[in-house]
């Protein structure tokens, strides 16, 4: 359904999308994340013909995107970031005026509106003005724009940004309803949405692209994907000092500390000698609270991919920079909110998905 | 075929809309028939009794009438792309199934059908001008009105091209009223310019010439209609493109 070959948008001396190339199949949703200014949004709008691409290709529906622009636009359902709409206007009058041009008319027109104003919450706004709904009834309108002629694909650009945490589950489900017909593109840099929305995951990182494939793959992939986690209730020092003596175990990856408690991380090591670890660290007077095997999160695979970027980077303070504090710190992101993950008292968040955890005694 | 005239037709509808909506249009339209009323009734004694000459001060000799004809226009249009380009609309717009002549097309129409429905309230002078017995000519009345119409479309068609051109409002309006000025009074050259040859291609382009000379006589010449015609057209094609022009960079 969506093709894109190659493409590379450049405005001006800024590189915005560099030679991508990534496929989407019919009925597939497929999430596209990166943090701001990767090329997300770039690459959304030369989807729906709103500016073409420096070089390469893309195909919507089998058409080119710039020499069929109208028969692509028609095909495709749009939600730009910001949603900018005509604030004179009624919600009905602009869901009116957004169908007429898109092709609908009579009782056709009517009974999409209906059903598009249903999906989205809208009924009870009808009437009011656009320009003073609250940002996430907006966001609604938009959604309700992009789905009035029910096209077979939906680019979502940040589709739940700006709402509130019960408004972004519902779009959620709507998202994951509406991928049972159609295919779907959407940008985000909340990781856990993409996560429960998408069957895929494409991350891109300063108009690159560094992952593109089924989340459980790319954890698969990654080198060292999965490890293992401990938690105590005495200082780092004491732990890290009991572990050094445990004979054979990798190296440490990340540790924590906070209030009486500490954490360490080290790569996977096999079920026996996660008992034996764990045996050797309570004989080391270790208050062990916590032994688990992890796979990387979402989350991780996207610091990680987007940090092993930026290491040959060198003198580059951007975005990577912001990035490498960010995960220095316990990764609290925006999914901290509402992606009913389990805070522990360490204040880290379990957005595990396999976890075997070995109870302390 | 019928697809394209409808989502023009839509195209046009939302414009019209957005005008009517906008309070700047009711400003403009106070603001206009002041000017409109005031002119008239400058226009009543300084013709001594002429019914006929009444109506050609008043419909376009009369430096008041200039005033509606050379800075209404900037206002009405100043907002219409610009507007949509500040706002981010015109991503909503340009991805929606229509192509930047419609979108293009639709803003001059609206637009020109405001100008003229700001001009409409002036017959109610013709019909005051009948009542009280006096007959004025029809020509002379039609051409005016042709007059006004014809250099009405050329200056809204220049200030959709600006409002193309900036995301600001203000910016538009101060660019199309300085070009409009520019082509009311660049001809003037002709009084200095030495060169024969020039100076009546200047004299040509003088448009209080073409209004002295003809439309206010009741007289149609057809190179006013192209010369007209031809620049609306030759703005309107620059407007499209500089729509497209995003697709440039």
């Amino acid at each position: 359904m969506i093709e894109v070959k190659e493409l590379t948008k450049r405005f001006y001396d800024v590189l915005a999308v560099d030679r991508i190339s990534f496929e989407v199949g019919r009925d597939e949703v497929v999430g596209f994340l990166g943090p701001n200014g990767a090329g997300k949004s770039t690459t959304l709008k030369v989807l729906t013909c709103f500016m073409p691409a420096t070089s390469g290709s893309a195909f919507v529906n089998n058409k080119d995107v710039f020499s069929h622009s109208l028969a692509v636009r028609r095909s495709v359902g749009y939600l730009p970031e910001q949603v900018p709409l005509y604030g004179d206007m009624r919600v009905t009058e602009y869901l009116q005026f957004r169908g007429r041009l898109k092709g609908l008319s009579g009782k056709e027109l009517g009974r999409r509106m209906a059903e598009v104003m249903e999906t989205c919450g809208l009924k009870s706004m009808a009437t009011r003005i656009v320009g003073q709904l609250s940002k996430g009834y907006r966001q609604r309108v938009g959604l309700a724009d992009a789905l009035i002629n029910n096209p077979p694909i939906l680019l979502l650009d940040e589709p739940t940004g700006g709402l509130d945490p019960s408004q972004r589950k519902e779009v959620r489900h709507l998202v994951e309803r509406l991928g049972d017909a159609h295919t779907v593109l959407l940008s985000s840099h909340i990781l856990a949405e993409v996560e429960s929305m998408c069957s895929r995951i494409i991350i891109i990182k300063k108009g690159r692209i560094v992952a593109d494939g089924k989340v459980d793959d790319l954890v698969t992939r990654l080198k060292g994907g999965r490890r293992v986690h401990v938690e105590a209730g005495c200082p780092l020092e004491v732990l890290r000092r009991a572990y050094g003596t445990f004979e054979g175990g990798p190296r440490i990856l990340s540790t924590f500390e906070r209030q009486g408690l500490s954490s360490l991380t080290i790569s996977a090591i096999d079920g026996p000698r996660r008992s034996a670890l764990l045996k050797h660290l309570i004989e080391h007077q270790v208050p062990v609270e916590q032994l688990t095997a992890q796979s990387l999160s979402l989350e991780e695979i996207y610091m990680r991919l987007t940090l092993e970027q930026e290491v040959g980077d060198a003198g580059d303070h951007g975005e990577a920079h912001d990035l490498s504090t960010r995960s220095a710190s316990p990764p609290i992101l925006e999914t901290a909110a509402e992606a009913t993950p389990q805070t522990d008292h360490a204040g880290k968040i379990d957005t595990e998905s396999d976890t075997d955890s070995e109870p302390a005694p | 075929m019928r697809r394209y005239l409808n989502t023009s037709l839509t195209l046009i509808w939302r414009e019209l809309e957005g005008i009517f909506y906008s309070p700047l249009s009711y400003i403009v339209l106070t603001m206009f028939l002041l000017l409109n009323g005031y002119s008239f009734y400058v226009s009543l004694p300084s013709a001594q009794g002429n019914v006929s000459d009444t109506i050609r001060y008043f419909l376009g000799l009369a430096w008041m009438s200039w005033l509606g004809m050379i800075f209404i226009p900037p206002l009405i249009t100043m907002r219409l792309v610009a507007e949509e380009k500040k706002s981010g609309t015109i991503e909503m717009l340009m991805t929606a199934p229509v192509t930047e002549l419609q979108v293009i097309f639709a803003k001059y129409i609206s637009s020109l059908a405001f100008y003229i429905f700001l001009w409409s309230p002036s017959l109610v002078y013709i019909i005051i001008i009948k009542r009280y017995g006096a007959i004025p000519d029809n020509g002379v009345i039609v051409a005016s009105y042709l007059g006004i119409f014809l250099l009405g479309s050329t200056f809204i068609s220049l200030g959709v091209l600006t409002s193309t051109l900036s995301g600001n409002q203000i910016v538009a309006a101060i660019t199309a009223l300085i070009l409009n000025l520019m082509i009311f009074f660049i001809p003037l050259l002709s009084l200095v310019v030495q060169w024969e040859g020039m100076r009546r291609v200047l004299n040509e382009l003088w448009i209080l010439n073409h209004f002295k000379g003809s439309f206010t006589k009741g007289v149609i010449d057809s190179f006013h209609l192209v010369f007209y015609g031809s620049l609306t057209v030759f703005f309107l094609f620059l407007a499209v493109r500089s729509l497209e022009a995003r697709k440039w960079r």
